[in-house]
């Protein structure tokens, strides 16, 4: 039994010289943009160093206000998020009400919706003059009678944010409740504590870290969202920072004030990603050792059908009535009137995809942008979360790090970012769809490289090692072992990117020409031009595609049930 | 086929030093265990053997080729050598048939003769009813063996075993520890084997390679290394033996606790201290004083269990030195009284460590 072996001569190793490749793409992608950004900050239109961009936005009322107003959304929009998340992710996880799936199903739904499409469904329902809501309310209170609601307004875009950030409370609060082993509560009953006494001094404590993570994150995506506040604010004729950074690019160009209003963006994110890594990560929380039962559920008794009521109602808001709007929408002769099966018309859809020209172009830009940073990133990110998990090279550390930065970086910080490095001789990217896809994969990169990651961790390293000492060369083990074992978690990550860069608004407003405009402009040019019936077309268009790629993914196994989760809101 | 030596080897890890100057012949066909509690640097040494690690220092040579030096070292693959993973490692998407074949197809053997030495192979590891099965499908057992013959059919020059029993529950390792050394007797591999089972050592290997702190303690054959323990830390490792600190009167005889013991072992300095190593059921234990026998000493009973097979008791001499005895069921006696100890002079083994 003796066969010779395989490979007779050394041949060149490629492998370290391919990654250090990947590693310097990763530095060129996320340390160029906030480089120039950080220039542009600190100095004057002659590259002279000064302080005066941060002078003038810490003292100017044309900064100041927008800043107030993005501090008081995004409290206001976390705190809501809080109280409406925590009860429902108890419910669901640590009861017996009926339905449970379905709101879970339903929260998701919330979840993948592009906060900019929520925020235009709701225009059609509250509008002060012709939204649906207010139209059924003057049924009843008389023609001449106020509008009931005024979606143009503070109290609005908080509502609207709030619809589109409470899943993010939700996924951490129920799956730390998820998680919890009902041991720990059993342990505390026989103790002697009654069911109140234990909810308020195990479980509790037990879920606040991740209630209070999540308060953090809902409070970067209200900080940081652009879409929502530009088409509620705007009209309303105030500011955020996100939309004051936006109209900073607009004739003229003052792109060392927006760089510096970037700043203050970039910074607080960066704080608050830390302070709710820290939360999470403290040892004392986090539940330790043995093996755990499956957790018991409280039983509701009588107020199990109320509790269900009270989610529905919840999710009136986020999902069925702006759903309800758009369709009717998209089926209506005119986007506010509610559509009858007389009136009922295919008019929309069709002007949408044959005659507005604009649709075809948005498409294309889309679909190739789609495709292209789906496959580059999830090569990127398969490369990276390979070295990193095999600590294949010195300074692997390193490039998960630069993998998981982007986190940091706002949308809107990196598209000013990326605006002012390749506007400029070498890389004149400006105009093309290159500079779009460099924003889309950085965006979408630590979610695509976490999700590997995570995939990565499940394959024990012997089972590559034993393909190498049977023969086989590190190329071929990776092509012959890990790829196939590794495929689930491949195409999800490939989907989840393609859906992420279809939704994202907030990078690709400063960075799009006429001819690079994507599916996500177009829709909010079009809410501009006030055509909302076509809005809703494209938007529903969108979410069916969303939805499809998510059911999908949510039936390969391997990768689980909140996959909403891994989605970043644009 | 070859002998695998490790000259000088060390590996390092920041500052951790994991191997430290391991040198090691190991003749063709022989099985050498690498024996030692976790954290003792036997994996290490076994992965820098297959390639998966380079060293920091010295050398390793497969027959008179150079595979892993300071400056160069061979890729894993390019070794002909075969391992068999604590976790098994057969690959999920694969079935039986498809793992154990693997390697050979990596060989660009054809198809007729891959059959032949698939169906050789199945059949000495009974496996012929399983060869369609997916490893998920299997139970421990069966994946050991699945993992035994992946490694097996491609007939290495060098087989290295990780620890490949400690997944099985006890009956299957016992028994799995006779098929590896039957499967060895077949085919003659130059075997390394790691453990920390000293058990699983002694059934399967012809050389025993003791490993404390990153360097080989004692090597010796599985005998050598149970009946004459060199070092204080052989001697508790195999086979928990007591061991005794006294101090040398000379070359033979050690002072402890009040007594003078005939001892045999290492030779000893007088007025240094002495460590001697005597297993728990060598010394006699008797109720009064035994007639003319020497190395005996007076201690009291701390501790007593009845285990069926024997008694197990814990004694205290007159200096508090706590001894471990294992005597016949019958020797039944109350803790807090006195006995008599006898440790035959041929048993009480001088440490030189």
């Amino acid at each position: 039994m003796t066969t010779s072996s395989p490979a007779a001569r050394p041949r060149i190793d490629w492998t370290r010289p391919v990654l250090w490749l990947f590693a310097a793409v990763l530095v060129l992608l996320i340390l160029l943009p906030l480089s120039w950004l950080a220039v542009y900050a600190f100095t004057d239109k002659n590259r002279h160093p000064t302080l005066a961009n941060f002078v003038t936005l810490f003292s100017n009322p044309d900064f100041l206000d927008p800043l107030l107003t993005t501090a008081i959304i995004a409290t206001t929009s976390a705190l809501i998020c809080c109280i409406v998340a925590a009860p429902i992710s108890w419910l669901v996880s640590r009861t017996d009400m009926p339905g449970r799936q379905t709101i879970r199903a339903l929260v998701t739904a919330s979840f993948v919706t592009p906060p900019f499409l929520g925020a235009v469904a709701w225009e059609l329902l509250a509008a002060p003059n012709s939204g649906l809501l207010n139209q059924l309310y003057r049924l009843f209170a008389g023609e001449d009678a106020d509008a009931l609601f005024n979606i143009y307004s503070m109290t609005g875009i908080i509502f609207v944010i709030s619809c589109y950030t409470f899943p993010f409370v939700f996924v951490l609060v129920a799956n730390a409740l998820d998680t919890m082993p009902g041991e720990l509560e059993d342990a505390s009953a026989i103790l002697g504590g009654n069911a109140w006494t234990t909810a308020r001094r195990v479980t509790i404590p037990l879920a606040l870290p991740a209630l209070v993570a999540g308060a953090l994150i809902a409070f970067l995506q209200a900080m940081t969202l652009f879409g929502s506040p530009a088409i509620l604010a705007l009209p309303a004729g105030f500011h955020t920072m996100t939309t004051k950074i936006w109209s900073l690019f607009q004739y003229p160009p003052k792109l060392e004030l927006a760089a510096a209003a970037a700043v203050p963006l970039l910074v607080l994110t960066i704080l608050l990603l830390q302070g709710q890594k820290a939360l999470l990560g403290r040892r004392g929380y986090s539940v330790i050792g043995g093996k755990y039962g499956a957790p018991r559920r409280v039983e509701l008794r009588g107020w199990r059908w109320a509790a269900l009521g009270f989610c529905l109602l919840v999710l009136l808001n986020p999902v069925f009535l702006p759903y309800l709007a758009l369709l009717n929408a998209a089926f209506s002769p005119n986007a506010t009137t509610l559509v009858t099966p007389s009136t009922a018309t295919l008019h929309n859809i069709v002007f949408v995809f044959t005659e507005l020209s604009s649709t075809q172009l948005a498409l294309k830009n889309t679909v190739i942008l789609g495709t292209a940073t789906a496959t580059i990133g999830t090569i990127l990110a398969l490369v990276i979360a390979y070295v990193t998990t095999r600590k294949v090279i010195a300074g692997h550390r390193v490039l998960g790090f630069l993998a998981t930065a982007p986190v940091a970086v706002p949308g809107i910080v990196l598209g000013v970012g990326l605006f002012l490095s390749y506007t400029r001789p070498p890389f004149v990217l400006y105009g093309t769809l290159w500079i779009l896809l460099l924003a889309f994969l950085t965006i979408n990169l630590p979610s695509a490289y976490q999700q590997l990651q995570a995939a990565f961790t499940t394959i024990h390293p012997e089972l590559e090692e034993a393909s190498r000492i049977l023969g086989a060369t590190r190329l071929q083990a990776l092509r012959q072992i890990t790829a196939p074992l590794l495929r689930t978690g491949l195409i999800a990550t490939w989907c989840f990117i393609f859906i992420g860069v279809m939704r994202e608004l907030s990078a690709a407003i400063v960075l799009f020409t006429s001819q690079t405009k994507v599916l996500s402009v177009l829709i909010y040019d079009l809410n501009e031009g006030g055509d909302l019936a076509a809005i809703a077309v494209l938007g529903i268009a969108m979410l069916v595609i969303t939805f499809a790629v998510v059911l999908a993914v949510n039936q390969i196994p391997m990768s689980g049930g909140n996959a909403g989760a891994r989605l970043r809101n644009g | 086929m070859a002998s695998v030596e490790l000259h000088s080897l060390v590996k390092r890890f920041g500052s951790f030093v994991a191997v430290d100057d391991v040198s090691l012949k190991i003749d063709h066909g022989q099985l050498v265990c690498l024996l030692g509690p976790s954290g003792c640097g036997k994996t290490t040494t076994l992965r820098l053997i297959a390639g998966f690690l380079e060293p920091s220092d010295g050398e390793i040579r497969v027959g008179d080729r150079v595979v892993s030096s300071k400056s160069r070292t061979l890729p894993p693959e390019q070794r002909n050598m075969s391992m068999i993973f604590q976790s098994y490692a057969l690959w999920p998407h694969m079935t039986v048939a498809e793992n154990i074949v693997y390697g050979l197809r990596l060989r660009k053997m054809d198809r007729d003769s891959i059959a032949k030495k698939l169906a050789a192979i199945l059949a000495t590891t009974k496996l012929e009813p399983l060869a369609q099965r997916y490893p998920g499908e299997l139970s421990g057992g069966q994946q050991q063996r699945v993992a035994l013959a992946r490694a097996l059919i491609v007939g290495p020059e060098t087989l290295l075993l990780d620890e490949p029993l400690s997944n099985l529950d006890a009956n299957l390792r016992e028994e799995m520890r006779f098929e590896i050394r039957r499967l060895h007797d077949e085919y003659r591999y130059t075997t390394v084997y790691v453990t920390h089972d000293q058990s699983e050592a002694m059934t399967t290997a012809d050389l025993i390679a003791v490993m404390n702190a990153g360097k080989i303690d004692q090597l010796g054959a599985p005998e050598d290394i149970y009946a004459r323990p060199e070092s204080e830390f052989v001697a508790r490792f195999i086979g928990a033996a007591n061991v005794i600190k006294g101090t040398a009167r000379d070359a033979t005889h050690v002072e402890f606790a009040g007594t003078t013991l005939e001892v045999v072992g290492a030779r000893l300095t007088a007025g240094q201290s002495a460590p001697v190593a005597i297993r728990q059921h060598e010394i006699q234990l008797s109720t009064h004083v035994p007639t003319a026998a020497p190395n005996t000493l007076k201690a009291v009973v701390t501790r007593q269990v009845y285990l069926g097979m024997n008694r197990d008791y814990m004694v205290e001499t007159s200096d508090g030195t706590s001894l471990r005895v294992t005597t016949p069921t019958e020797t039944a006696v109350e803790k807090g009284s006195e006995v008599w100890l006898t440790l035959p002079p041929e048993r009480c083994r001088a440490l030189s460590r």
